[in-house]
């Protein structure tokens, strides 16, 4: 006789993402490492962020870089000749964000014991990567000015979620009529303590303050051997 | 197309283990703030459950909303156009329900 009964579930639809994305937290954390997946759109600036980034942390980490990208390389060429120790790209086949299981073979490509900070550049996608965790300690989002003070109220997700927030190309502010006390207003409504950095990765202005900061959130154990 | 496969085998999994020969409907909920949309998320189930336990199974997406608080007024609002701000007088509002809910909340099984 067929029965038929409610089978009560109460699991993220992403509950396998989840799962891989533990097994890859636990790879970092391991080798005290910070991870930082890097969110934003085509354009933003995420790989300049990187270089940038790099260039003041210099003396204090070792820095890898996992590139996802639709297709191509010409992302890990650019870290890798601004000075990143290790770069690996991933090309997702068209997929429009990166997934757990995509880093397992970048992390067993980069030598993990060889550096303290990675970051892992998402897809240029406001909205997919949001759902996807990777492993990392920290969600990074970066918006440029030039795509508008709106995006919060559109894309609240990432806003919410990332633990720190990056406002570049911070020179064109005037030039693009954005409209920083209403960005601010409605980050804060979606999240009240995400760190907020404004900086140009052409100017270079505001990079040392976010350098900083994301220096401090490093493991404990880098922090005290550069200290020695 | 990613989100609908690992949902499956989630569903997979768990009719298998309630010994389930068909699943007959899905319940998810799925939040305002997680921008995943009916037609989308249709598409897909059609092309990835055909000769799965899930082949036929309803659909089911509970919607929440994001909802925010007026200080103010002492009431609650949903967004209107490009601002959280409070439609009856712009206060700021704060999150009162956040609408980030992904979640398989239970599936009908036959066994």
């Amino acid at each position: 006789m067929t029965t038929i009964h409610t089978v009560a579930v109460g699991k993220r639809l992403l509950d396998g993402n989840d799962q891989q994305a533990a097994v890859n937290r636990a790879r970092f954390q391991a080798a005290d490492v910070l991870a930082v997946n890097i969110m934003a759109s085509p354009g933003a600036g995420k790989t300049s962020v990187i270089i940038r980034t790099m260039e003041v942390l210099r003396s204090h980490a070792r820095v890898g870089v996992i590139e996802g990208d639709i297709a191509g390389r010409i992302d890990a060429d650019r870290v890798l000749a601004a000075g990143a120790a290790g770069a690996v790209q991933i090309n997702t086949g068209g997929n429009c964000h990166l997934e757990a299981h995509m880093l397992a073979p970048a992390l067993d490509a980069l030598d993990l014991s060889e550096l303290d900070l990675v970051f892992i550049e998402n897809v240029g996608n406001l909205v997919c990567p949001t759902h996807w965790a990777l492993g990392e300690a920290l969600k990074l989002c970066v918006l440029s000015t030039a795509e508008g003070h709106d995006k919060p109220v559109k894309y609240p997700e990432i806003f919410a979620v990332s633990d720190a927030i990056v406002l570049n190309k911070i020179d064109l502010i005037d030039l693009v009529d954005f409209e920083r006390v209403r960005f601010y207003e409605s980050v804060r409504v979606l999240n009240p303590h995400a760190p907020i950095f404004e900086i140009s990765c052409r100017t270079g202005a505001g990079v040392i303050a976010w350098g900083d900061w994301l220096r401090q959130q490093l493991p404990a154990p880098v922090l005290k051997r550069k200290e020695r | 197309m990613a989100v609908m496969s690992y949902l499956l085998e989630t569903v997979q999994e768990q009719a298998q283990q309630a010994g389930a020969v068909r699943v007959r409907a899905i319940n998810l909920v799925i939040g305002e703030r997680a921008s995943v949309f009916d037609d989308s998320l249709l598409f897909y189930f059609d092309l990835l459950t055909p000769g799965t336990v899930a082949e036929g199974a309803r659909l089911n997406v509970r919607r929440t909303a994001m909802r925010f608080h007026c200080a103010t007024c002492r009431e609650n609002y949903s967004r209107v156009d490009d601002t959280f701000c409070c439609p009856r007088c712009g206060t700021v509002g704060r999150v009162a329900a956040d609408g980030s809910e992904l979640l398989i909340e239970s599936i009908e099984v036959e066994s």
